[in-house]
């Protein structure tokens, strides 16, 4: 059993992931023992369900990371198709579900357009997807102005089978979106690996000429991870629109720090060929309950939350460049005296 | 012997403390005493001891891995000594960064040019100077007169070729009025004219007792242009004086672990019965691409054509080209009678090409990958492992299977190549390219900057290899390779065919000639 | 047309004939946009994006990124403003914010520069970190009450109608542009952005020009946070949010690399007129305001999508004409040795 747990984990950063895990089991027992209602699930749920498009998002921004790229826009989409959905619905008489997949539509392209700039144009990633934040959330904008909703009212009033994906607990306890969750998890996990596919994201972010010579056609890997990502974005602004049951287009606007925490967190290399989902998603169950936890344990104030997460994140990063022997330990032997001492502990033997 | 010249060395100091600078510069300008140095478990430098005077050209020699960057990059203050010392100018001196080594007047002109690609060429020279602009502008302008170099000051290094941005580095170190320069494989990217450019800076050098460090690959330019040698093995020097008491055989014995050498003369050296009548695996007409033109060259079943010439001659465009890697400008590239010309990569390789990168590090290997991934790469365009699904464990079979029998000396399938040597990368490399049952593979320097023991095993590889009847069209500039492995040979000059030869006329003295544009007609005119 | 061409390199002046052709569209629209008065609001709005995006392009030309900006000029904003309100002297004040600036310079410079972490994810930690020491010190509330010769300080004019802020802005950008320019140290932050390792090796201090870009980028959000302060009079907890992606936008539009090494302060003090106008200039347009970020992003991505495809071209020719340069004619090799003589002398 254990032998194909370890052969299961082996493609990822196994101790990495182990360690994620010790910190999530050392969060459920400070905060069970502080407050014993934090093992309550319905209330676990709550605290994943208001963090499941940072969950959502980070999953597939870990492909993009892991072709050496990065992706600050998916969270813009969020807000995309959001406001899209209900435009869509309420302005122009679609029905809910012909809506809802206008904005697939619309955000998968979205993300294909960036995705080009970066592979065929060969921009960097972070430029583009930072023009593609400004973008996107402007077009968010200037939908929500073909409502003749109020956009800082959202629209609302969305009918019960839509509401359903995003309020429906099924067997009264998990929620149906969770399940979403699980479910993208899966195909995340499948697609980095177990697929070819998900090889040829990897080499790519490894070395993208050594991958070109073994055939590998690096701009069109490159192209979908965005598109994969947008698409998880779609899916995300779908499901927090009817948790909410409101449309608005400035959802998700702050969650890219977030989920770029929960990638880096999770062990992908932000240089590229290396990552884990099973990383990514422990690192955004981390985040979740960091965030549900001590505010409900310890009376913090929910708003300082940004101080623990952050914090956790340098730590993290600088901790990883440390141990790979390029950071801490030569600058500590720096600090010491002479700088020799290293030198004649090893001359003296 | 050495431990003889340390004491009359250690005399010496003591008596010359009192002499005037100008007297002791005569001297020792660098000495380097027991130098050790490990990383982790792995002893790179076991106790080196080196010793350059003024005018000396000192040749350092050795495979890779040997331990000559390493060195070098202590001397350069890049890396601090476990233990051992150096001297300059025969006073101690902790060389603790970059910045120590160039007060001292070291300068190290590294084999891949640092320049800063978005500034321009005289800002790459003076940029670190405290002196005024005006003024190294004109010490520019008189070093570059002095050694008859004339670069345009204003472009951008990016735009610069490989050999000019070595002369910049060079360039440098001149300014720096440097008195012990580094050279690390300076040729290594040069053209035959550059080099014979640089030979004659070299001299100049040497004539106003400037002390060089010389490291190289190449044994010809040993004799050519030092005055002493050493010779590095797996950290130790095996080897070392004046380079007149020292034959092209002694080095090689030098740089040979102490029981190979033989072995090698042993490989079956019985010309094989090609047929030549036969339809040709490869057939390029009037092949013309950026870098080479007009080549027509037919390859065929079971046969390895060398492909000679000196780097820069085109022989690498033109096999990226077939490769999909460029455009191709005119010609047809025909694989078994298919035509294949500017296809893209993927349909290259599933069509029966494959080619092993002449840059392992940067179009090669996948560094922090395992050595299954890198074996089983060029699969994945294939159905070989899966349609969709990766199919590790045939993927892990495939790997294995290279390891095995390239003898690929590695831990397991899961080590990350970048930890490997480079023979055994290499190894990695070659295995990729044939793991996709290939018709013909284009090797492309396939044993540069690897050790002598690792080269006799990529040759046995080899050798097994064309026995399955694939063929192989190997481009190297090492002579003795294709000596040793070809059944015919070409040559490439300026970016054209222009010598073929069967294999009882195969001879280093043939290749070389024909490789730097001499036909025996004009060499005998 | 080899003029055109070397104009066409100075980046940071295609971008001032952007901005000037970009006045000149909106005034054809509207001519009433044409005014001295109009366009010098245009450069004063930019005040604040100017500071932030001059000290940005010095961690861009050093090859890193310093997106912990925002939160800087938030908290900076909110402590010089809760210093004046308790009636502390300007000096101290100011003083006090800078200080902090100069302090998160340093972190991140300990991060990047000697921890050797990425700085995008090193920088974004420490956004949210100061974003929630804003939180802890503002408890959450706003800063109000600011003194009144504080606030009115930032509509005084110097130079027709622009503002002292702006004039004094201006200045201080020409000083730091002909500091980089002019003097041997001023290139080191180029040289280090555009090969790290030669920096090293030609004996450049690496670690201190590191340090020093982080500390002087901490420092020019400092003062951008005080006149952030005095422009809008009050600090929210969410003040500066959002200013790190439009310094870097604007930087980008100035032409500065996101690689390191390449770009002018000029030239991201250009784009930042750019991105702060663009609201005002869409007003005149006839379009809402809404359209700001749409254009934004429009604009950002065509310039970085120009600027790439350019640059790619420019290398793939140089490349190709050096092939070409290599191939002989196909004459006869001694005529060709001859004439690759030539070309070498």
């Amino acid at each position: 059993m254990m032998e194909k747990v370890k052969k299961f984990m082996a493609r990822g950063n196994t101790s990495w992931n182990m360690l994620l895990v010790a910190l999530l089991v050392l969060e459920f027992v400070v905060f069970g023992i502080a407050n014993d209602r934090f093992l309550r699930p319905a209330l676990l749920f709550t605290s994943i369900n208001d963090n499941l498009p940072t969950f959502m998002l980070s999953l597939f921004v870990t492909l993009v990371m892991v072709t050496g790229g990065i992706d600050i826009q998916v969270s813009s989409l969020v807000g995309l198709t959001s406001i899209t959905i209900g435009v869509a619905w309420q302005d122009f008489g679609l029905p809910i579900w012909g809506a809802v997949g206008v904005a697939f539509l619309l955000v998968t392209l979205c993300g294909a357009f960036s995705g080009f700039l970066i592979a065929y144009c060969r921009v960097q990633a972070m430029v583009v997807t930072l023009g593609g934040s400004f973008l996107y959330s402007g077009m968010a904008l200037l939908v929500s102005t073909l409502s003749k909703t109020e956009s800082y009212l959202g629209i609302s009033g969305f009918p019960e089978d839509f509401r359903f994906l995003g309020t429906y607990d099924v067997g009264g306890v998990i929620p149906i979106q969770i399940l979403i969750y699980a479910l993208m998890l899966v195909v995340a996990f499948i697609l980095l690996h177990k697929t070819k596919y998900g090889r040829r994201v990897v080499l790519t972010g490894v070395n993208q000429s050594a991958a070109e010579y073994s055939g590998i056609n690096t701009r069109r890997v490159i192209m979908s991870t965005y598109v994969l990502s947008a698409i998880a974005a779609a899916i995300a602004g779908t499901v927090v629109t009817s948790y909410l049951g409101t449309s608005r287009s400035d959802l998700g606007g702050d969650l890219t720090m977030d989920v770029i925490t929960a990638v880096v967190l999770g062990g992908t290399l932000n240089t590229g060929g290396k990552g884990s989902i099973i990383g990514t998603a422990l690192a955004s169950f981390l985040i979740a309950f960091l965030r549900f936890g001590l505010p409900l344990c310890f009376d913090v104030s929910t708003q300082y939350l940004n101080i623990p997460v952050g914090i956790l994140l340098v730590a993290v990063i600088v901790g990883r460049t440390a141990t790979s022997g390029s950071g801490l330990l030569p600058w500590l032997r720096s600090l010491l005296p002479g700088k020799s001492s290293e030198r004649a502990s090893t001359s003296g033997k | 012997m050495p431990k003889a010249t340390e004491r009359d060395q250690a005399v010496e100091v003591q008596s010359e403390e009192h002499l005037p600078t100008v007297l002791r510069k005569k001297d020792i300008l660098l000495s380097v005493r027991d130098i050790h140095k490990s990383f982790g478990s792995n002893d790179v430098l076991k106790g080196i001891s080196l010793d350059l005077r003024p005018g000396e050209v000192l040749a350092l020699i050795g495979g890779n891995g040997a331990g000559k960057s390493t060195l070098m990059k202590i001397i350069m203050g890049i890396y601090s000594p476990d233990s051992g010392e150096v001297l300059i100018d025969n006073q101690k001196v902790d060389v603790s960064n970059p910045k120590v080594a160039l007060a001292h007047s070291i300068y190290m002109v590294p084999q891949e040019p640092m320049l800063f690609p978005n500034m321009t060429v005289r800002e790459n020279v003076t940029i670190g100077f405290d002196a005024k602009q005006a003024d190294l502008d004109r010490e520019l302008e008189s070093v570059m007169d002095e050694i008859g170099w004339h670069l345009d000051l204003e472009r951008k290094a990016s735009t610069l070729s490989i050999a000019e941005q070595g002369m910049v580095e060079i360039l440098r170190g001149m300014m720096r009025h440097s008195e012990i320069l580094i050279l690390d494989e300076p040729t290594s990217a040069l053209t035959f004219d550059e080099v014979s450019a640089l030979f004659k800076v070299i001299n100049g050098l040497r004539e106003k007792n400037i002390g060089i460090i010389y490291i190289t690959h190449r044994l010809a330019e040993v004799f050519q242009i030092s005055t002493s040698v050493s010779i590095l093995r797996d950290g130790i020097v095996t080897m070392q004086g004046p380079t007149k008491d020292f034959t092209r055989e002694d080095l090689v014995k030098g740089l040979l672990p102490p029981n190979a050498g033989i072995v090698k003369e042993t490989a079956a050296k019985e010309a094989r019965a090609i047929d030549y009548s036969a339809e040709p695996v490869l057939e390029l007409q009037n092949f013309s691409g950026y870098g080479f033109k007009d080549v027509s060259l037919k390859v065929y079943p079971g046969e390895i054509v060398g492909l000679a010439g000196v780097i820069g001659a085109g022989r690498t465009e033109m096999a990226t080209t077939i490769f999909g890697r460029d455009k191709v400008l005119g010609g047809k590239v025909l694989l078994d009678g298919k035509d294949i010309t500017g296809l893209s990569t993927r349909a290259v390789i599933s069509a029966g090409v494959n080619y092993v990168p002449e840059d392992r590090a940067r179009d090669g290997l996948f560094r922090i990958r395992d050595v299954e991934e890198n074996t089983t790469s060029a699969l994945l365009a294939g159905s070989a492992l899966g349609k969709a699904f990766l199919n590790v464990k045939e993927a892990n079979r495939v790997a294995d299977g290279y390891v095995k029998n390239f003898r690929t000396r590695v831990t397991g399938l899961e080590q990350e190549v970048g930890g490997l040597s480079g023979g055994n990368q290499q190894k990695i490399v070659i295995g990729r390219a044939f793991a996709t049952a290939p018709r013909l593979v284009i090797l492309d320097e396939p044993t540069r900057g690897i050790d002598a023991a690792a080269r006799g095993d990529v040759y046995a590889v080899l050798q097994e290899l064309r026995e399955t009847g694939v063929s192989i069209l190997l481009i190297s500039s090492d002579m003795e390779e294709i000596v040793e492995l070809a059944d015919r040979a070409l040559t490439m000059f300026q970016g054209r065919i222009n010598g073929e030869f069967a294999k009882d006329q195969i001879t280093q003295d043939n290749l070389m000639s024909a490789s730097f544009g001499v036909t025996k007609e004009a060499r005998s005119a | 047309m080899q003029y055109v061409k070397k104009l066409l390199k100075a980046r940071g002046l295609t971008s001032a004939l952007f901005l000037v052709a970009l006045f000149l569209v909106v005034g054809a629209i509207n001519p009433s946009f044409l005014t001295p008065g109009n366009i010098s609001a245009c450069f004063n709005t930019s005040v604040v994006y100017t500071l932030v995006a001059v000290g940005m392009a010095f961690t861009l030309f050093i090859g890193e990124i310093d997106v912990s900006v925002g939160a800087n000029i938030g908290l900076v904003a909110a402590v010089v403003g809760t210093l004046l309100r308790d009636g502390q002297p300007l000096v101290v004040a100011c003083g006090a914010g800078i200080l902090i600036g100069a302090v998160i310079g340093l972190i991140n410079a300990w991060g990047v520069a000697i921890m050797k972490a990425p700085s995008l994810i090193f920088t974004l930690g420490v956004n949210g970190v100061l974003r929630g020491v804003l939180y802890v010190y503002t408890n959450g509330a706003w800063v109000e009450n600011l003194p009144k010769d504080f606030k009115d300080f930032s509509a005084v004019t110097a130079v027709g109608d622009l503002t002292v802020y702006y004039c004094v802005t201006i200045l201080v950008v020409i000083c730091i542009h002909l500091l980089l320019t002019r003097t041997k140290r001023g290139r080191y932050f180029h040289a280090v952005g555009d090969n790290a390792q030669g920096a090293t090796l030609v004996g450049l201090p690496t670690m201190q020009t590191k340090v020093l870009a982080y500390v002087i980028c901490g420092v020019m959000a400092a003062v951008a946070g005080i006149i952030f302060a005095s422009r809008i009079g009050f600090v929210t907890p969410q003040s500066g949010n959002g200013y790190e992606m439009k310094a870097i936008a604007a930087c980008v539009l100035g032409g500065v690399s996101l690689l390191g090494g390449v770009g002018s302060v000029v030239g991201s003090a250009i784009g930042a007129v750019i991105m702060a106008s663009i609201s005002y200039l869409l007003v005149f347009m006839g379009f809402s305001s809404n359209y700001d970020n749409a254009i934004t992003g429009i604009i950002l991505i065509i310039v970085v999508v120009g600027d790439a495809l350019i640059q790619h071209r420019s290398i793939v020719k140089n490349r190709r004409a050096r092939l070409m340069a290599r191939v002989s004619d196909g004459t006869t090799a001694a005529d060709a040795d001859a004439e690759k003589g030539g070309d070498a002398a």
